[in-house]
């Protein structure tokens, strides 16, 4: 089998790409479709920076056989916003200085997005362990959770 | 990378790629530990199969309790009736990894993962293998002595067959941290009491302290008609301590798992108390 095509709706577009067989979908985002917010870290299933949305629920896009997004709705952080449109996730870590090198961003904003979407008001407690599989070497964590905690102020306040 | 991929769509279909080529197939339930060994080049397979298409997921009731082999762990976290197979499922990885690994691929994982075994072990469960030439259901004790290996595939795991749970469950899970950490050790309890409030039927599973999960039998017998008291409870981890025959590896020495063994076995079987 050389390579197979596989079709899946990426941020509300539908995309089709050429895979080999055992590409993982971190893989064929990144080297494929030249999407980079979605980091490789681990490639082990230890770090979440590689974390993604398929049908709105968490997923490490480094553990995801890419053939198995055939179909499905994918959504990575460049889905959610811009620089100039920040999702308030984006925007609440920026003004929480929740990223330091924010290589763990992407997947910290993606596992959170999952979580508000599911539970808009959560506590402290319920977005760590949101946040369980997602590894930060700079932060500490605390602006993190900060951050998030302020997005979930502003929607009980909206 | 060139590879064959096969995502069958059912278990026969899934069954008749087992027949042609058995031999050099490496499965996939949600390939969390599959992937990931590719991905660091331990793996080169030629043949790969994911059965997450097969039609193999689902938690199904009639008089027992039926949970297919390829369940996500978020959705075996939510067996309520099941308590403690739920609380052993929430307890694993974090969020993303119960939406991707399985139980059918958890029971094939080496010590110390495979954590659901303990818990499934503690409910009497039985597992239902299919090959393409007839199933047979094994217990999962049973199950988890035979040996294995991740290369060459003969039969698949369809689905774990759980009886109607009787009796007060606990299980604890010691972890170097507390969330998305392997098991140091993870002990698991069932009792079963008779109306004098002496223990009619126990269950003393024991994961990471063994080169499978298994069932504590001698700290078991030991309780049998015995109240759960302070002097009961001690000679019962005392006796699982010793039937434990744990290892040493990055997380923790066989001798630190050992005392473990005793202090979880103490610490479940006093919940049971309250
Ligand atoms: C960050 C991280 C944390 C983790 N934490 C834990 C933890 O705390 N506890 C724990 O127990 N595990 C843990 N794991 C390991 C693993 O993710 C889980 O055990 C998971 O349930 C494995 O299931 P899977 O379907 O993804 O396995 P796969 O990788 O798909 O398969 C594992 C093995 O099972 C075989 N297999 C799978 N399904 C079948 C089937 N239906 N029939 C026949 N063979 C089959 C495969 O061939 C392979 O040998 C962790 C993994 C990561 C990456
Ligand atoms: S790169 Fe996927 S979890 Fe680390
Ligand atoms: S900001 Fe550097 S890893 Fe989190």
């Amino acid at each position: 089998m050389e390579s197979i095509t596989v079709t899946f709706k990426l941020n509300g577009k539908t995309t089709a790409v050429a895979i080999e067989p055992l590409e993982s979908l971190r893989t064929v985002l990144r080297e494929h479709l030249h999407l980079h917010a979605t980091k490789a870290g681990c490639g082990q299933g230890g770090c979440g920076s590689c974390t993604v949305l398929v049908n709105g629920e968490p997923v490490l896009s480094c553990l995801m056989l890419a053939a198995l997004a055939d179909g499905q709705e994918i959504t990575t952080l460049e889905g959610i916003g811009t620089p100039q449109h920040m999702h308030p996730l984006q925007a609440a870590f920026f003004d929480r200085f929740a990223a330091q090198c924010g290589y763990c961003s992407p997947g910290m904003i993606m596992a959170a997005k999952a979580l508000l979407d599911k539970n808009p008001h959560p506590n402290r407690a319920e977005i760590a362990e949101a946040l369980a599989g997602n590894l930060c070497r700079c932060t500490g964590y605390v602006t993190i959770l900060d951050a998030i905690e302020d997005v979930v102020t502003q929607m009980q306040e909206a | 990378m060139n590879a064959d991929l096969f995502i069958p769509r059912s278990l026969d279909e899934a069954l008749s790629v087992v027949q042609t080529h058995g031999a050099g197939l490496l499965v996939m339930g949600g390939g969390t530990m599959m992937m990931a060994h590719i991905n660091e080049g331990i793996f080169f397979p030629q043949k790969v199969m994911s059965l997450a298409r097969a039609g193999l997921s689902g938690v199904y009731r009639n008089g027992h309790t039926q949970i297919g082999a390829t369940t996500h762990l978020a959705e075996v976290s939510q067996i309520a009736d099941y308590p403690i197979l739920a609380e052993a499922a929430y307890q694993i990885g974090g969020p993303a990894i119960r939406n991707m690994g399985t139980i059918g691929g958890n029971l094939y994982m080496p010590q110390p993962a495979g954590d659901l075994a303990v818990p499934l072990l503690v409910y009497d469960a039985h597992v239902e293998l299919a090959s393409p030439s007839g199933s047979r259901t094994v217990s999962l004790e049973d199950f988890l002595a035979e040996p294995r290996s991740h290369r060459g595939v003969h039969e698949l795991l369809v689905a774990v067959h759980l009886p109607n749970p009787s009796g007060h469950t606990a299980y604890l899970k010691l972890g170097r941290r507390e969330a998305n950490t392997p098991s140091v050790v993870a002990v698991g309890v069932r009792i079963v009491m008779d109306r004098q409030g002496l223990v009619n039927e126990a269950r003393i599973a024991l994961g990471a302290s063994g080169p499978f999960a298994f069932r504590a039998k001698n700290a078991e017998a030991a309780l049998i008609g015995q109240s759960l008291n302070t002097k009961s409870i001690a000679d019962t981890a005392q006796i699982a301590m010793e039937e434990s025959n744990p290892f040493t590896d990055a997380l923790a020495t066989a001798w630190y798992r050992r005392r473990m063994v005793g202090v979880f076995v103490k610490r479940t079987l006093e919940q049971l108390t309250k």
